[in-house]
């Protein structure tokens, strides 16, 4: 074993830090609380908020009419019973994906450049889902019914039909809310409890220590801290991949043309994962301008979540060839239609516009000039964005609106209720975002500190 | 180093002994009933496959993701990918006699079926020649490019030549994975030539690195187990080896299932058939062996920490799960054929096995030893640390 030996390959965006160098404890701690506790909010923010809160209020107000005149102001109809409602459904949800599997799988794979992204990622997570949460509620028609949807002994003695994979969304989505609130609260206390000793105002003081749970950062607090969060790790990556494996199944084990193909739930999978790095990026790269959050959210960090939107953008696109080439070898009419329906049917422009937005587009990612330049990535995490949201249009509507039978066709069109009601949910997720960029540290500022390199001596420590 | 040279050499003389006798014996099988032996045969060819093929995908990986489990095994995955020309090879039964296996091969049958007819366009002879052509020239080009690179920049390890190498395993990774399903639907699916599935090529290609990470650990782990080489293999390399190890149980339960829930509920007449045939007949026993063996147990195993940083273990695991890699391309491959004699068929699977895996191994463990048998220094503190997680 004379053999000269090497160093792994090394990987220059490796090199690039996932911190600016210079940072000490306490300016990491200072930056990010400032944000929060500082008394001026910008002008910028008031706006932005205001604009937001418009758009929860034409949400409000889609919602008053349809629980007052039913969903007949949407444009379903009979071959289409899944329009926006679920399309935007399994659009939220899958944005909702980048948190979890951010915060859950890279920190099981030691991928420390997940640190600064981690908690927004986690944040926008659970406004996703909440988004995601509204539509199924609404689209259920009574939806102060929807309790009938649980499982419990009644005196109508009715229960869910388990076998259905709907049921099972029911189970997927609270139970991914639940543990990635958790998991999200928990990743705040150090952070609550930082706040808490330095908040100036009382009430704040108050605010913040009653969420902190008494954090005193004692030895055995950083114990069972880490092995609760650990813990919540392991737990949330598998909830990651179930949720939409559940969600690819609402359409696989159905016999519609174009529902029901078995690559579904890793393709949707990868689709959510893809999308919800593409919300990421599209967060992260105003976020840190306006904050000044350069040294902390650095190229590296948007580098390697272009990677990943590279990645899983050409999973997605396996999934879209393999789809088409089966349902040629397959053999089956149907599919073959469904297939020439999406190319040339009435919604054939969504289809080539989606194979555009995820397949086209995305594969500028290869070059690594355009992986560095903030306005590219910035418009390409648009991009996909708007894809995803097509795939879903794509995959709802051709297949529902022209199935096996040409005596049942019909077409779909959108209502402005429809859109008001999906442009509403936007509204309600960028007022969430807004509200929690103020009052609570976008950026782990305990995590934060460990990536700080050892020698620089802390100046304080909080208590 | 020449001791374990000469104990690699010794098992290689002994595996290409049973791996010729096994073939002898397989050929004299032949004469009597050329079609049986032809199937054994591509159970041999493809559980062999998927190891070659695996170690290109995982090289491919490794020179993107970097990290410390690679370094270990690298030698390994270099290796098997020089045995590509050999497995190309062991492919030529299938070019010279497709009709052996593969009922589209027959042109009265095709005649007779609308759904051949449609499907004639792919699956005919000389297609089928062409592409399995192609797709070994694809891949044994891309190992060759991808072992070359790599020993440029071991000698030169400059950032350039880093970006050269993933420059090249990016794009490489991408072609592996279509071409890989591509391959599994020729070779595997078309056995049943109704009988489609999108999944299973990501089966395939999961089953593939699945096989390879088990071979791989078990040569790491004997490797780790020798004097001098063994300082280059740290416990925290075997965690991460187990880690992968059990996301691939996992993924492979998961794709599996998948498919058989999607299928299973929306009981179509031309998709249910090819589980009928794997859920009857006695095949639902093994599929339920595997259920317990493949998944439950080394997931089971696999979660503690304890079996992933001790090599040892970690290859009891692995090497058990290998067995059990040809027990489910049984279960994939062989329902698909009508069998009068079951317990012969077995014996010339088993027979096929030994001769495609002991010709292999022997070409593998020359490759092997033809180079040096770790791939970088010893880890740095940052890779020998115990790893905190799972």
């Amino acid at each position: 074993m004379s053999q000269a030996t090497t160093p792994p390959p090394p990987d220059e965006t490796r090199t690039a830090a996932i911190i600016r160098p210079g940072h000490s404890l306490s300016s990491v701690t200072d930056k990010i609380s400032k944000i929060v506790l500082q008394r001026h909010t910008p002008r910028g923010w008031f706006i932005g908020l205001g604009i937001s809160f418009a758009l929860v209020m034409l949400l409000l107000w889609s919602l008053t009419v349809l629980l007052v005149k039913g969903t007949g102001i949407w444009g379903l109809n009979i071959p289409v019973g899944w329009g926006f409602a679920i399309i935007n459904f399994v659009w939220w949800i899958g944005i909702g994906h980048a948190g979890t599997l951010i915060s859950a799988i890279l920190l099981l794979v030691k991928q420390d450049w997940r640190t600064s992204i981690n908690r927004f990622a986690e944040a926008m997570t659970l406004f996703a889902v909440a988004c995601a949460g509204i539509f199924p509620l609404i689209h259920v028609g009574r939806p102060w019914l929807a309790y009938w949807l649980l499982p419990y002994p009644n005196t109508m003695d009715m229960w869910p039909q388990f076998r259905s994979p709907l049921l099972w969304d029911v189970f997927a989505v609270s139970t991914y809310a639940s543990v990635s609130l958790l998991f999200w609260y928990v990743g705040l206390i150090p952070d609550l409890a930082t706040l808490r000793d330095r908040a100036k105002s009382r009430p704040w003081k108050i605010a913040y220590g009653v969420l902190a749970l008494g954090w005193r950062g004692a030895a055995r607090h950083w114990d069972r801290y880490e092995t609760a969060y650990l813990l919540l790790a392991g737990l949330a990556t598998p909830l990651v991949v179930s949720v939409h494996t559940v969600v690819s199944l609402d359409f696989a084990v159905g016999q519609v043309p174009g529902w029901h193909a078995t690559v579904f739930p890793p393709y949707f999978v990868a689709g959510a994962v893809f999308s919800g790095f593409a919300m990421v990026v599209t967060l992260a790269i105003p976020l840190r301008k306006v904050y000044g959050l350069e040294d902390f959210i650095t190229m590296r960090h948007l580098e390697n979540m272009a990677k990943v939107m590279l990645a899983t953008g050409l999973i997605v696109a396996y999934g879209y060839a393999i789809e088409i080439f089966t349902a040629w070898y397959g053999g089956s009419e149907y599919e073959m239609f469904m297939v020439q329906n999406r190319m040339k049917g009435p919604y054939a422009t969504f289809f080539w516009a989606l194979i555009l937005c995820n397949v086209a587009i995305p594969q500028l990612l290869w070059s690594r000039k355009i992986r560095n330049s903030l306005l590219a990535l910035f418009l390409i995490s648009i991009v996909v964005n708007v894809g995803m949201w097509l795939e879903r249009f794509v995959i709802v509507v051709t297949s529902l609106s022209r199935d096996f039978l040409p005596s049942s066709w019909d077409t779909y069109e959108p209502t402005f209720w429809d859109w008001s009601t999906y442009i509403g949910t936007i509204g309600l997720f960028l007022a969430l975002l807004f509200l929690f960029i103020r009052f609570l540290p976008m950026i782990s500022i305990a995590e934060m500190r460990m990536l700080v390199p050892a020698e620089e001596e802390p100046e304080e420590e909080e208590k | 180093m020449s001791e374990i040279d000469a104990r690699l050499s010794k098992i290689q003389g002994r595996a290409l002994r049973i791996g010729s006798v096994a073939f002898v014996l397989l050929i004299i099988s032949g004469m009597a009933g050329p079609q049986r032996a032809m199937q054994s045969w591509l159970l041999g060819f493809l559980g062999m496959c998927a190891i070659g093929l695996g170690s290109l995908g995982l090289l491919c990986l490794h020179n993107l993701t970097g990290g410390g489990w690679g370094h270990a095994i690298r030698r390994v995955l270099e290796a098997a990918t020089k045995t590509l020309p050999i497995l190309a090879v062991f492919a030529l039964p299938l070019l010279l006699w497709p009709q052996g296996l593969y009922e589209w091969a027959h042109p009265e049958v095709v005649a007779a079926d609308p759904i051949l007819q449609h499907k004639a366009p792919y699956l005919n002879t000389g297609f089928f020649r062409i592409r399995t052509v192609v797709y070994f020239a694809i891949w044994i080009g891309m190992a060759a490019l991808l072992r070359s690179m790599g020993s440029v920049f071991e000698r030169a390890p400059s950032d350039a030549n880093g970006r050269r190498l993933r420059t090249i395993s990016g794009p490489g990774l991408a072609v592996f994975g279509l071409t890989l399903t591509f391959a599994s639907f020729d070779w595997g699916m078309s056995l049943e030539p109704h009988w489609f599935s999108t999944m299973y090529g990501v089966i395939f290609i999961v089953g593939s690195v699945l096989s390879t990470l088990c071979f791989s650990i078990l040569v790491a782990s004997w490797l780790a187990r020798c004097e001098p080489v063994s300082r280059y293999f740290q416990p925290g390399q075997f965690h991460d080896l187990g880690n992968l190890l059990l996301a691939f149980v996992m993924l492979w339960a998961y794709v599996g299932f998948s498919q058989y829930l999607i299928i299973w509920s929306a009981n179509l007449s031309e998709e249910a058939p090819w589980y009928i045939h794997r859920l009857g007949h006695g095949w639902q026993g093994l599929a339920l062996f595997l259920l317990l063996f493949h998944f439950a147990v080394p997931f089971l195993l696999l979660l503690s920490r304890k079996t992933k940083r001790r090599h040892a273990v970690l290859a009891g695991v692995a090497s058990v799960l290998l067995v059990l890699r040809f027990a489910d391309l049984t279960w994939l491959v062989v329902p698909a054929f009508e069998r009068t004699n079951p317990i012969l068929g077995l014996i010339l699977d088993v027979l096929a096995i030994a001769a495609a895996g002991g010709l292999w191994l022997g070409a593998f463990l020359s490759a092997l030893r033809s180079g040096p048998l770790h791939s970088v220094a010893p880890p740095g503190p940052a890779e020998a640390q115990p790893a905190s997680q799972t």
